[in-house]
């Protein structure tokens, strides 16, 4: 058995150094190169000094994306790696492949294999819906980083519909910040050796199934997903630790978003059912909501977009997400600038404790081929037995500044 | 030659009295529909294009933005726009199915987050990516889009035009009018003036550097639109220009924006 997963492992890098080296070979047909350099701080100004390591953190990233069609008119290959540079060193920094995989296409059918990220829905302040991949918890708070996950897609395309099955081998575990981080979850974790639902564990293979098109003024999406929960359970150990299980799941689910003139109607909904072996209920989230934009304000200066959603879970007090009854409000700034200015102000709060949080994200093009972001979020009014509770302290400012070459 | 030089002479007589029976609102539909009967049948193109932005202190910035078109017959076009430049939003799609007089369907490709986004077409008036172009001024130019009023004769850079005024007829458009110079050969777009809703004169765009395709098709290498209000302008450069490679409905699929090189 060990064998076996090993094998299926060696497999895996072995893919892995193929496909790169195809990159990478001396005479490759034409390869695009696209880089982008990140620098980013985070400040945490909330924090007391005794955990003063931490109130300030620097990063240097790269993302590199090659990609080529080989000379070909039916195919399309993609490496996308991503490293890290801490200033806090140890698994803050990293490196990981992002995508590597090779897109097949033929009139209306479409295929892809190896390690790729996918979208689904259609909501703003927050994703039920969307499921392939894995929550890249250690880029940032919002959980709109995803980790590249192993996959074969075959698609078929019609005129305003497509169809679209995933095989997805190689389940890829939640990074968890490490304790002495600012955002980290307020429980010590055993990562060490996770558990799982599936008997052979993380070499699950999962599957997934995904109707989507449009119709008028409609936008759909019917999902099914079986396999190995993305997200989570928490099992209490002896030592007063949490070991992290990843139970079987079902998952169906639905996005919709009607496009009506100045009003953008949206809607996720998802009905998750756990093999029975589990701690967790079956439940149904949703989260609906609409945008309405004012164009031209100010001498056609900028759009003004407001924005409500509201985020329900059946399980109510005993969801393990923040958000079972909590409405999402905000207005959203698009500059018509030269550098594309754009901000979003908003604020979640908790329905049933009154908990509050506010959140800013301000962004704008600099120097051509730059982009500057100030992302900040506080935490208010938060009740003691609000999921976020741990997180009274640990308003934050994140500045970045991106270059692309 | 000199038989048809004669022939062409007379025929150049009689027009006049033709015309006299027509009101000034038909002779503009004529020719409008002229110009539009001359720009049909292309089936598909495919250019790139730059546009360089230059504010009132003569600042430049620069977008790059590979186009796909597909003419649809008894609907407005589709197009599909790939952004290159400014870098980090490279690889951004839009996708847009035209509809003439109702709203487009369009949707936009954020390749950063993986994501394909219906849009809303209501901001047909709003400036296309900080440029002195609205949406309106680069979208499908449909037949049916405007209502259109015959002015005069007159020349305009080396040719001889037409001038005609067109009122957009589709909802929330950023003019009261237009006023269009096409030559009297080849029925090309030499100018249009922008008039704002106040009807003061806003912009005028200038097409030059024209350059004849297979099938006839004539196509500007370049656009200058100037702001007169504002005193920022915008330069339109039209490369590679194919009207052979073939493209087909598959192609402008909105499950198809994440496969663009």
């Amino acid at each position: 058995m060990i064998w076996a997963r090993r094998g299926l492992r060696h497999l895996q890098l072995l893919a892995v150094v193929l496909l790169a080296s195809a990159f990478m070979s001396p005479a490759p047909a034409d390869v695009s190169k696209q880089f982008e350099l990140s620098l980013q701080g985070q400040f945490f100004p909330g924090l007391s000094a005794d955990s003063a390591d931490n109130r300030e953190q620097f990063f240097t990233g790269i993302e590199a994306e090659f990609s080529s069609d080989f000379d070909s008119d039916h195919l399309i290959g993609t490496f996308l790696p991503y490293g890290r540079v801490a200033s806090t060193g140890g698994e803050m920094s990293r490196v990981d492949i992002r995508e590597l995989n090779l897109l097949y296409t033929q009139d209306n059918w479409e295929g892809i294999a190896g390690i790729s990220r996918v979208f689904w829905g259609v909501t703003e302040s927050g994703h039920l819906v969307d499921i392939i991949n894995q929550t890249d918890q250690l880029e940032g708070f919002d959980g709109e980083d995803k980790l590249g996950q192993a996959m074969i897609r075959i698609s078929r395309l019609f005129d305003q519909n497509s169809v679209d099955l995933y095989v997805l081998p190689g389940f890829r575990e939640r990074e968890f910040l490490p304790p002495d981080q600012p955002l980290a979850l307020p429980f010590p974790i055993s990562n060490d050796k996770p558990l799982y639902g599936a008997d052979n564990e993380a070499q699950h293979v999962d599957f997934a199934l995904r109707l989507s098109g449009y119709q008028g003024i409609a936008d759909y999406g019917l999902s099914w997903f079986s396999g190995t929960s993305r997200d989570p359970e928490f099992i209490p150990e002896s030592t007063g630790a949490y070991r992290p299980r990843y139970p079987l799941i079902h998952q169906a689910g639905l996005d919709l978003q009607l496009t009506l003139d100045s009003w953008l109607w949206k809607l996720e909904a998802i009905h998750r059912a756990f093999e029975s072996d589990t701690v967790t209920d079956d439940f149904t989230a949703i989260i609906g909501g609409a945008e309405y934009t004012i164009y031209g304000l100010a001498d056609a200066l900028f759009d003004l977009g407001l924005l409500a959603e509201w985020h329900g879970d059946s399980r109510e007090d005993r969801a393990t997400v923040p958000m079972q009854n909590d409405l999402f409000a905000g207005l959203r700034a698009s500059f018509s600038d030269t550098q594309s200015s754009e901000f979003l102000a908003g604020v979640f709060s908790d329905l049933d404790d009154g908990s509050n949080s506010f959140r800013v994200e301000a962004s704008r093009r600099i120097l051509d081929d730059a982009r500057i972001t100030l992302e900040a979020q506080t935490f208010v009014d938060v009740d003691s037995d609000n999921a976020l509770s741990y997180l009274e302290d640990s308003d934050f400012i994140v500045l970045s500044l991106q270059l692309f070459f | 030659m000199k038989c048809t030089g004669v022939l062409l002479t007379v025929i150049a007589l009689l027009m006049p009295h033709t015309l006299q029976a027509e009101t000034p609102d038909a002779r503009g539909l004529e020719i409008a529909a002229q110009a539009d009967k001359r720009d049909s049948g292309w089936q598909f193109q495919s250019s790139d294009m730059e546009m360089i932005l230059r504010n009132r202190a003569g600042k430049e910035s620069r977008r790059k933005i590979s186009t796909r078109q597909l003419e649809v017959n008894g609907d407005g076009d589709k197009t599909l726009s790939l952004f290159h430049e400014p870098r980090d939003v490279r690889g951004t799609a839009m996708l847009t199915f035209s509809h003439g007089l109702e709203p487009d369907d369009q949707w936009l490709y954020l390749p950063a987050i993986k994501r394909v986004k219906r849009i809303s077409s209501r901001n047909r008036s709003g400036p296309f990516m900080g440029s002195e172009f609205a949406f309106e001024d680069l979208s499908s130019q449909e037949l049916d889009k405007y209502q259109y009023r015959y002015l005069r004769d007159e020349a305009c850079d080396r040719y001889q035009c037409y001038v005609i005024e067109r009122i957009p007829l589709y909802d929330n458009s950023g003019y009261t009018r237009q006023i269009v110079w096409l030559d009297q050969t080849e029925f090309r777009s030499i100018q249009i003036e922008y008039f704002d809703r106040k009807d003061e004169l806003l912009k005028t765009l200038n097409f030059s550097e024209y350059q004849e395709y297979p099938g006839g098709f004539w196509r500007a290498d370049r656009m200058e639109m100037t702001n007169h209000q504002t005193g920022k302008s915008t330069t339109l450069l039209w490369f590679n220009y194919d009207f052979e490679t073939p493209l087909k409905s598959g192609d402008f699929n909105k499950n198809a924006l994440k496969r663009l090189l």
